[in-house]
């Protein structure tokens, strides 16, 4: 029992930074009908941005990790909708979805080329104690990291539905041309969706890059992962994109073990293949009309 | 020309061959609820779009306030007393009917750091419930906007036209879709509305029965151009506008 309460835990953490960055997929789609392929390298990058900050320019990881999460802010959110979502999103979501395809391999491959192939150590926060919970051990940085992973979604949505700021960004994602008229700046508002799209995914880098390793090819499953956690949960709701993160951790954790860490990456995809059939808008999600 | 809230002049607009809307003048005064009404493909909605900057007229201009719309960006119409509501609905469904309100005018509030710092509600809340209640809405306060009704929807979008404090209601199809005793009672909303604060409206409606008893004059069009002018009364009488209508 004690090694269930165990795996649960080691879930919910892990599950709690998958849904950081499908958050972040979600909060695109709402925003602007942006499927962002690239999200599992806009979490690889920080991890190397605070690598290079703190070993290549000798950087105090103390300010190296903010430093990244700005450059994170600046390079994946307002870099990312100048550069590549507004000249595409004018030819319609398809050449806009294989245009994020090419940034991610691009990340991906710039890393690799100009960092380094090989998995890099990357410091983690929090010291590698355990504690003992119900008989249970559980580590000092799974419960950190869940901690500060919901607590980022938690303060999320006290933004969105607490502040003007926050309204009026609901407002742009429901009826954006209604938004406008009402005197809503919605251009600004999509601009800070992609914002803290890069926060989260830095976010979710600084905690998660200590369990694998710096790796440039770190993106493909945390991408992949977090585009089914969001299709799980329901794609247009932030706490559908939360409770698909958190179902994917647990689910991952204990399928390893106890069925088989070889078939641990499928159930995802077949979690993904049920809910598609049995509930296409998620478990919390709504459906949505689309006029054609 | 200048004391009017609305001064149209001279537009007209067409789409490749077609003359959508073809030299039409007319000026509304404060308090005024002018009807606009037409056949299917009189150019009512052509017009309604270059008053509102959303069409740009071949010729002619249009004045709201005294500044020339030209092709001025809605929100600044917003900001200059003009409020709207739309054929279809415009409401925000996953907000409650408080927070569709209140987002209604909190642009017109504050600065940036008061957006981000400031209270959440703008101190709109009270100015909001004074609305909901207005348009008899107490009951659904707290309820998804998508939730409600059509014509319940409605209501909250009339609401919202009038959260800034407008000078000038443009109202597009009120009555679409509404049944016969929420229409009731958005006529009844406002016509007090406009007796209260003396607020201008402009309908555009295929309801006659709404539009004659609500409006205090009436324009017709007709193919692009005006063919009658008067009171309800006069328009119902007038055999241009039943030719029109009757195709005769």
């Amino acid at each position: 029992m004690s090694e269930f309460f165990q795996l649960i835990v080691s879930g919910l953490s892990t599950g709690s930074i998958y849904a950081l960055a499908a958050v972040g997929f979600t909060l695109l789609w709402q925003a602007s009908q942006t499927i962002n392929f690239a999200q599992g390298e806009f979490v690889m990058l920080p991890a190397f941005l605070v690598l290079a900050l703190s070993v290549k320019l000798g950087f105090p990881l103390w300010l190296a990790m903010p430093l990244a999460i700005i450059l994170a802010v600046l390079i994946l959110g307002v870099l990312f909708k100048r550069l590549v979502v507004e000249p595409m999103i004018k030819h319609g979501t398809l050449p806009l979805v294989i245009a994020t395809i090419a940034l991610g391999v691009l990340l991906k491959e710039m890393v690799k080329e100009f960092y380094s192939p090989l998995g890099q150590p990357f410091p983690s926060l929090f010291p590698q104690d355990v504690v003992t919970i119900f008989g249970a051990v559980i580590s000092i940085p799974d419960i950190a990291n869940f901690v500060i992973a919901m607590g980022a979604i938690v303060a999320l949505q006290l933004f969105l539905g607490g502040t003007r700021t926050g309204r009026s960004m609901q407002a742009t994602a429901q009826n954006p041309d209604v938004a406008q008229i009402l005197g809503v700046d919605i251009k600004r508002m999509v601009l800070y969706t992609f914002m803290i799209n890069g926060a989260l995914a830095a976010i979710a880098s600084i905690l998660i890059t200590p369990i694998y390793l710096a790796k440039f090819s770190n993106g493909e499953t945390l991408g992949l992962i977090a585009f089914i956690a969001a299709i799980v949960g329901g794609f247009n709701q932030i706490r559908g994109a939360l409770v698909g993160g958190l179902l994917i951790g647990i689910i991952d954790n204990l399928s390893a073990t106890y069925v088989s860490a070889e078939y641990r990456q499928a159930l995802p995809l077949i979690l993904l293949i049920v809910i598609i059939l049995i509930r296409p808008q998620g478990l919390l999600g709504t459906s949505e009309g689309r006029t054609v | 020309m200048s004391d009017s809230v609305l001064s149209v002049r001279n537009i007209s607009k067409s789409f490749g061959g077609i003359h959508a809307v073809r030299d039409v003048s007319f000026d509304v005064e404060k308090g005024e609820v002018l009807g606009l009404i037409g056949p299917n493909g009189s150019g009512k909605s052509t017009l309604f779009n270059c008053v509102l900057g959303q069409l740009r007229p071949d010729r002619g201009e249009v004045q709201i306030n005294g500044h020339r719309v030209g092709n001025m960006r809605a929100s600044r119409l917003n900001k200059l007393g003009v409020g709207r509501t739309f054929q279809q609905l415009s409401v925000f469904p996953q907000m409650s009917v408080l927070d569709n309100i209140i987002l209604a005018g909190q642009e017109h509030h504050g600065n940036m750091a008061t957006r981000l710092f400031g209270p959440s509600d703008a101190g709109l809340t009270k100015e909001a419930d004074q609305l909901i209640a207005f348009f008899r809405l107490e009951h659904l306060r707290d309820e998804m906007a998508g939730s409600l009704s059509y014509g319940q929807q409605k209501l909250v979008d009339a609401a919202m036209a009038f959260m800034a404090g407008p000078s000038l209601v443009l109202l597009d199809e009120p009555a679409g879709g509404v049944n016969l005793t929420m229409l009731g009672n958005l006529r009844e909303r406002l016509e007090t509305y406009n007796r209260e604060h003396g607020t201008t409206f402009v309908v555009i409606e295929h309801n006659m029965e709404f539009v004659m008893s609500l409006c205090t004059r009436i324009i017709v069009l007709a193919e692009g151009a005006i063919i009658a002018e008067g009171t309800p009364d006069e328009i119902r009488s007038n055999q241009q506008v039943i030719d029109a209508y009757l195709g005769g």
